[in-house]
C-alpha cells in the first residue's frame, strides 16, 4: 500500500507500521540509525557507572568517588528515556511526531546533567537548558508553517514532488533540532564525559549524532 | 592576552566559553527570523487543510466541542482513513453522565479531563493518537527530573 516516493535518499521502504495517520517506517538509512540507537541504549541497560579514582599530586593520596545509588538509578533512566525518544525519532513518519521525539530527547538530556552536584556543570545544564527552550519556539514553528503551508504532516505525502516546502519551514527544523541537539558542545566544555556516572553521558551524543542524521534525511527529502 | 591574535583564534575563543554560546544560537535564530520574515509573502495558507477546526463558542461543552454526535457515525477527515477505522468518535466519547452533565448544565467544558470519557477521548482519538502518548512522556519525564531534584536532599 505504501511506497516510499523518493526512495533515492534513504533507499525503499523495509517495513511499515501504521499508527493512524502517523505511518512510520524502516528504510536502509533509518534501519542502521535505529540499530545504533538500539545498541546504545542496551549498552547503557547493562552498563556499570565508571568509578573513579583522583590522585593527589606529590603524595601517596587518592580519593575515591562514590557514585550514590539514587543518581545512578536516575540517569539510567533517564540515559534510557532518552535512547527510546531517540528510536522513536529515528522511525517516524510525520513531522510533527519527529518535533514531539526531538523535544523528548531535548528534556532528557537535561536530565542526565542536571542530576549532578558540581557547580559548572549544573552552570552548562543551565545555558544548556535556555537553548532547548527556545529552540522549541523554531522546531515546532517549523511543523506548523509545514502544516499551514501544505495541509499534511505526513511526510509519505511532503516527500512526493507535488508538495513544495517552503524553505523557511526546512530552515526552522533544522535550527529547531541544532538547538535540541546542543548539549555535546556543554557536555566537552564542562569536561563531564569523564565525570561520575560516565557512560550514562554518552547516550547525549549518540543522540544528537542521530537526531541531525535524521533532520538532514527529512529536509533534504522534502 | 597577546595583542595580535588572529581573527580565527577571537571566534574560537568566543565560543569556546558556555555562556556565548546561547547568544549564538539566539543571534543564528534571529538572522533564520528576518530571513522567513522576507519569505513571508511567498508562503500561501493551504485551503485545504487536513485538520479543520471550527469553534463553537454557544455550546456548553465549549472549548472542547469538536463537534460529532455521541452514539452516532460522525465522518472525520484523515491522512489514511484505512488506518483509522474507528476515526471519528470524539465527542462521542462521552460517557452518559456527562453527556446528561452537558445537557443540564454550562460547566461540562471545565470538567471533561476529570472524569473517564474526558482525557482517554484524547487518547483513543486515533488518528493521531501517538502524538498524544508522547506529549504526556514529555510531560511524565520533567515531572521526573523536578520531583527528582526537590527530593534530592531527603
Amino acid at each position: 500500500m505504501f511506497n516510499l516516493p523518493n526512495p533515492q535518499i534513504g533507499g525503499p521502504e523495509l517495513f511499515v507500521l501504521e499508527f493512524g495517520d502517523i505511518v512510520a517506517y524502516f528504510s536502509p538509512y533509518t534501519t542502521v540509525l535505529f540499530a545504533f540507537a538500539l545498541l546504545f541504549t542496551i549498552f547503557v541497560i547493562v552498563s556499570r557507572p565508571e568509578r573513579q579514582v583522583d590522585i593527589a599530586f606529590g603524595g601517596d593520596a587518592y580519593y575515591t568517588k562514590e557514585v550514590e545509588p539514587g543518581l545512578l538509578r536516575f540517569q539510567r533512566f533517564m540515559a534510557i528515556a532518552c535512547g527510546l525518544a531517540t528510536l522513536g525519532a529515528m522511525v517516524t513518519g510525520d513531522v510533527f511526531n519527529f518535533t514531539l521525539f526531538a523535544s523528548l530527547v531535548g528534556i532528557t538530556n537535561i536530565g542526565i546533567v542536571a542530576a549532578y552536584r558540581n557547580r559548572h556543570v549544573l552552570n552548562a545544564a543551565f545555558q544548556y537548558g535556555i537553548v532547548a527552550m527556545l529552540a522549541t519556539i523554531p522546531l515546532f514553528g517549523g511543523a506548523a508553517i509545514v502544516v499551514a503551508s501544505t495541509g499534511t504532516l505526513s511526510m509519505w505525502e511532503l516527500f512526493t514532488t507535488a508538495v513544495t516546502v517552503p524553505l523557511i519551514a526546512k530552515a526552522f527544523l533544522v535550527l529547531g533540532v541544532m538547538g535540541e541537539g546542543m548539549a555535546p558542545f556543554y557536555i566537552a566544555k564542562a569536561e563531564i564525559t569523564r565525570a561520575q556516572g560516565a557512560p550514562f553521558i554518552l547516550m547525549v551524543h549518540v543522540s544528537s549524532l542521530l537526531l541531525f542524521l535524521r533532520v538532514m534525511e527529512i529536509v533534504i527529502s522534502m | 592576552m597577546t595583542p595580535h591574535r588572529s581573527i580565527i583564534t577571537r571566534i574560537s575563543a568566543t565560543i569556546s566559553r558556555v555562556e556565548n554560546l546561547t547568544g549564538l544560537y539566539a543571534l543564528l535564530f534571529v538572522i533564520v527570523l528576518v530571513f522567513g520574515l522576507i519569505t513571508l509573502p511567498s508562503i500561501s495558507y493551504h485551503e485545504d487543510p487536513l485538520y479543520p477546526k471550527t469553534l463553537d463558542p454557544a455550546s456548553p461543552l465549549d472549548p472542547y466541542d469538536r463537534g460529532g454526535v455521541p452514539f452516532g457515525t460522525t465522518p472525520v477527515k484523515s491522512q489514511y482513513p484505512e488506518n483509522s477505522p474507528y476515526a471519528g468518535y470524539v465527542t462521542a466519547y462521552l460517557s452518559p453522565f456527562s453527556q446528561w452533565l452537558a445537557d443540564t448544565t454550562l460547566h461540562m467544558g471545565t470538567t471533561i479531563v476529570a472524569h473517564p470519557g474526558g482525557i482517554i477521548d484524547e487518547i483513543l482519538y486515533n488518528t493521531r493518537g501517538f502524538d498524544t502518548v508522547v506529549e504526556t512522556s514529555i510531560l511524565f519525564v520533567a515531572f521526573a527530573i523536578a520531583s527528582y531534584l526537590f527530593r534530592r536532599d531527603d
